[in-house]
């Protein structure tokens, strides 16, 4: 895994990108509807991030 | 016998003085691996902010959040928000500038970069001014200059940190290799950092 200044900025592109959608669905429907999109989020990255670190461990 | 120990004792001293060199990382230099675990300490230190905020708004005052007749600009906080985020995008052009040998792009970047996060700071300033409540009133007003006090106060450590980087680019610092300029890049990684707990911060606290 690389830690460096270009890799973090990649990750300000994805939680920005994520930031606008979940502004976007609240603002068009209600906070409700904003705040479960956020936690389908958060579980997608979770698992995400397991499945990764599982495949670091293979390797 | 006692000339020969002695001859020792400075051929010793002349190879090494003082302690022991510390053990580094292949993989990771020591600069980028302490900004890291600053981070994560910073990350756990958000984090309960954020687990005081969600205690207050879903456990303690549930009936309206914010409180009646308290009302959050999110137009201009949300302006705001894409100020910061622009700011990661000029700081990431400083350093690509910098690893092309690009000089001119270097202190354009970071002039840019500095400029936007004061633009931040004083909008921030502004909105705390003319919010119409203080941090007295209700849990409301606490955690939300809490939270929003404790971004900007990383904010200002930020500007403090650009101003170091730009003064040393503007006196002829940095290089194109990696290791010249770790003064762009770790200031750098702080405030990508800063700008992605923004992001949380705004959706969580003014949108949601």
């Amino acid at each position: 895994m690389k830690f460096n200044e270009a890799a973090v900025f990649k990750w300000v592109v994805i939680v920005g990108a994520a930031g606008a959608s979940i502004v976007a669905v609240t603002l068009l429907t209600r906070p409700l509807v904003g705040a479960l999109l956020l936690l389908a989020m958060v579980i997608a990255g979770g698992v995400c991030a397991y499945r990764w670190w599982m495949l670091q461990k293979r390797h | 016998m006692e000339s020969a120990t002695v001859a020792v004792g400075h051929d010793h001293a002349d190879h090494h003085h003082g302690p022991p060199e510390a053990n580094q990382s292949s993989r990771i230099d020591r600069q980028t691996l302490g900004i890291l675990l600053f981070i994560v300490s910073e990350v756990m230190l958000f984090g309960a902010f954020f687990a005081s905020y969600f205690f207050l708004r879903v456990v303690v005052d549930p009936a309206s959040w914010p409180p009646e007749p308290f009302e959050l600009p999110k137009a201009v906080a949300g302006m705001n928000t894409a100020i910061l985020i622009s700011s990661s995008f000029t700081i990431h052009y400083a350093l690509e500038s910098i690893r092309r040998g690009n000089r001119a792009g270097l202190k354009l970047g970071l002039v840019a970069t500095w400029l936007l996060g004061a633009t931040f700071l004083f909008i921030q300033v502004n909105e705390y001014v003319h919010l119409g409540f203080s941090a007295r009133d209700f849990s409301f007003g606490s955690i939300f200059y809490s939270l929003t006090g404790l971004h900007g106060a990383h904010v200002f450590v930020g500007l403090m940190l650009l101003s170091f980087a730009t003064i040393r680019a503007f006196r002829g610092h940095f290089g194109p290799k990696a290791e010249d300029h770790l003064g762009v890049e770790v200031p750098g990684i702080y405030w990508h950092f800063v700008d992605i707990m923004w992001i949380i911060v705004y959706v969580t606290v003014y949108i949601l």
